[in-house]
């Protein structure tokens, strides 16, 4: 326990402190901005770190060194500067880049609110499943008409 | 569950996946011991990825198709090093059947026939109008989807209605009616409607990570079931490491590893193989013996030899109206067969099949794919990105026949085991020149498809890497027991009670998804041992 805290804080388990967690968050706001009609929302306001416990709680392992890349007033930065260190990041570490992209992705596109908007269905493909147009079988009429072709 | 017990059955069949599942229920008539050991076990549909918000994820660890990358205990590794193709399979109750994409179409009449029509290859023992019957029997087992009519087979009726085209088989479509091509909804092992108690295919998406709506045709719901109630017994988690024989030269049995690992052996009076073109030959080059140094019935130096997949080019457009790429079965939606018999203008002998899929992956292989390929940028202009090409496109994939050469192998890796200290197989394998041209033809093809119906943007390429879903050749069938392994009933030329009923017996490859053709088979042999049964080893 740090020294300098009292009785009286409540230690969290949360596997980041508040301002990595908003550096993290500002990295993902990066990643995927908000769209400009405001019908897309911004990664940065989905809870990734919840999605990596959730889903790949491996990664959190490597979240510290990727978040040790970022300056800590990165999330001051405009997004203009904020892409270009991203930018810079992903060059240098490609590997460690896709995975981060790999979970703010999943996060983001497991999102009901951005499933709606994209029109993909929320949530499991089962057991809500989709609907498919039977489609245009007349097409086949001129396939129909065609002569035996199978060889003997 | 195992009920091991040393007496000896009367058949033991190694694999539980399409082939096994059919030869089971067919010989269960006998009211023989059958017994069949699989070396996974049943797998629950809602284990399945499509019961879970994360299920593209899942898609690409524990639910691959890859053996490799998913790794579970029943699983073998592969050494896939020497091949531009690597292997795909599932170990488990309904083998393959569990993650294929259930696209089931027949070998065709000519198939059958490649020397005497081509001039190349070899023909085979059996042909399409003698398994005729089988293939309808199966039809109706397994529960497939279609049209009658194509005019490019010989007269079928598939006992389901066809799956729906959707917006993008419409659109395709078009495209092939312009250029004047044929193309035919495909046969597809996916129930349209409600049959045999299961429930209709309810356009999830993802078949090849299983179907948690039991629509796809898998045979652990299909004809297992259907075995066990006739009294089959099916032995899971059984991983056969040999067969024995005995001093006249009978296989006499297995030794096997339990589920707990340890050695057991298991006599038997007939032995029956199905265990896929990869895993037929190692577990028989494995059962060396002063009778069979070189492998148990290979006394023809084939069993391991004549490789084959179906290279598989592909190509995608992207379409500035919205399809539904997302939804139905991804791989199941018309195939076209325009370039599938041999017209030696185009550069190669043989053909290929179009299979026109979905095309698209969900949200996040979308968005993971435009970022491999840098058409979705992350960032600003992600959006429009984005949903400029999420359920904008269309793929068609081009299944080259693939001619058997000797030199393409399996073989056992010398240092490479699987988790019972098996040694794994390892492939060898190079792409001909002839297959070469027939992908680049196809893709070419495929192309102005893609431009007729009305695509901006085209890619395509091949042969894909993990695309060895089809495993064929490696201990083919035949009348002479100097070029082949088995006779034209699956029996084996050297071990009289010996039989192979999987894909390995294929002479040629056809250019069709095989395993309608692999069930077909199974039916026919189990149909002709219950007809020889009183002097099956003569």
């Amino acid at each position: 326990m740090n020294d300098n805290m009292n009785d009286n804080v409540i230690v969290s388990d949360h596997p980041l402190d508040p301002a990595r967690l908003r550096l993290l968050a500002s990295l993902a706001d990066t990643i995927v901005p908000a769209s400009a009609d405001g019908r897309m929302p911004t990664a940065g306001d989905m809870d990734l770190v919840g999605h990596i416990q959730q889903f790949s709680p491996e990664f959190l392992t490597e979240l510290p060194q990727i978040l040790d890349c970022f300056d800590t007033d990165f999330p001051e930065q405009d997004l203009d500067d904020r892409c270009e260190r991203v930018k810079v990041f992903s060059e240098a570490e490609p590997a460690l880049f896709r995975r981060l992209l790999s979970r703010v992705y999943a996060c983001y596109y497991q999102d009901d609110q951005v499933r709606t908007a994209i029109g993909a269905g929320v949530g499991a493909p089962f057991p809500r499943g989709n609907e498919v147009a039977p489609g245009d079988l007349s097409l086949l009429d001129p396939v129909m008409n065609n002569p035996i072709t199978w060889r003997r | 569950m195992a009920l091991a017990s040393n007496a000896p059955v009367d058949v033991l069949i190694i694999g539980a996946g399409a082939s096994g599942a059919a030869v089971a229920y067919s010989l269960a008539d006998t009211r023989m011991r059958i017994v069949c050991m699989e070396q996974g076990d049943w797998t629950r549909p809602s284990e399945y990825p499509s019961n879970y918000p994360d299920w593209e994820q899942q898609q690409g660890g524990e639910h691959s198709i890859d053996p490799n990358v998913r790794g579970r205990p029943a699983d073998y590794p592969i050494n896939n090093d020497a091949s531009p193709i690597s292997v795909v399979n599932y170990n488990g109750v309904g083998g393959g059947t569990i993650l294929y994409a259930a696209h089931f179409p027949r070998l065709h009449p000519s198939d059958f026939r490649v020397k005497s029509l081509d001039g190349v290859a070899d023909d085979w023992p059996v042909s399409y109008e003698l398994l005729e019957p089988f293939f309808a029997a199966n039809d109706r087992m397994m529960g497939v989807s279609g049209l009658a009519g194509d005019p490019t087979y010989p007269a079928k009726q598939p006992p389901l209605p066809p799956l729906p085209l959707g917006r993008t088989g419409e659109t395709v479509a078009r495209g092939f009616n312009k250029l004047g091509w044929h193309w035919w909804p495909s046969d597809s092992a996916i129930i349209s409607r409600p049959y045999e108690g299961r429930d209709q295919c309810k356009n999830l998406g993802p078949c090849t990570s299983g179907c948690a709506q039991g629509a796809k045709s898998s045979t652990d719901i299909t004809y297992w079931p259907a075995a066990l109630r006739a009294g089959v017994e099916l032995w899971t988690n059984c991983r056969v490491r040999e067969i024995t024989v005995s001093d006249d030269g009978m296989a006499s049995g297995v030794y096997y590893y339990d589920a707990d690992g340890n050695e057991q052996f298991q006599g038997a009076e007939v032995v029956v193989m199905a265990c896929n073109g990869v895993g037929t030959p190692r577990i028989l080059l494995n059962s060396t013996s002063s009778q069979f140094p070189d492998g148990l019935a290979n006394r023809s130096g084939l069993v391991g030899r004549n490789l084959m997949f179906h290279p598989i080019g592909f190509v995608q457009g992207l379409f500035e109206e919205r399809l539904d790429s997302h939804m139905g079965p991804q791989g199941c939606n018309f195939l076209s067969n325009e370039f599938y018999e041999t017209d030696l203008s185009r550069g190669f002998v043989r053909g290929y099949m179009m299979q026109v899929t979905r095309g698209g992956g969900g949200p996040f292989a979308t968005a993971m794919q435009g970022a491999a390929t840098g058409a979705i940028p992350w960032g600003p202009g992600h959006h429009d990105a984005f949903q400029a090409r999420f359920d904008h496109t269309a793929s068609i994939g081009i299944l080259c026949e693939d001619l058997p050469e000797q030199h393409n192998t399996v073989t056992l890796d010398p240092e490479l085991v699987d988790s019972d200290g098996i040694a794994a197989p390892k492939i060898n394998y190079t792409l001909s020149d002839n297959s070469r041209r027939m992908i680049d033809h196809g893709v070419a093809r495929a192309t102005e498809v893609m431009e007729a119906a009305g695509a901006i943007e085209i890619t395509g390429g091949g042969p894909a890497r993990l695309a060895g879903w089809h495993l064929l050749g490696t201990a083919r069938m035949g009348n002479d027991p100097a070029t082949s392994v088995v006779n034209g009933w699956g029996r084996s030329h050297d071990v009289k009670n010996l039989f192979i009923v999987d894909g390995s017996i294929f002479v040629t490859s056809g250019g069709v998804n095989p395993t309608s053709t692999i069930q077909a088979l199974a039916l026919y042999i189990a149909d002709t041992m219950k007809k020889n049964l009183a002097n099956l080893f003569d």
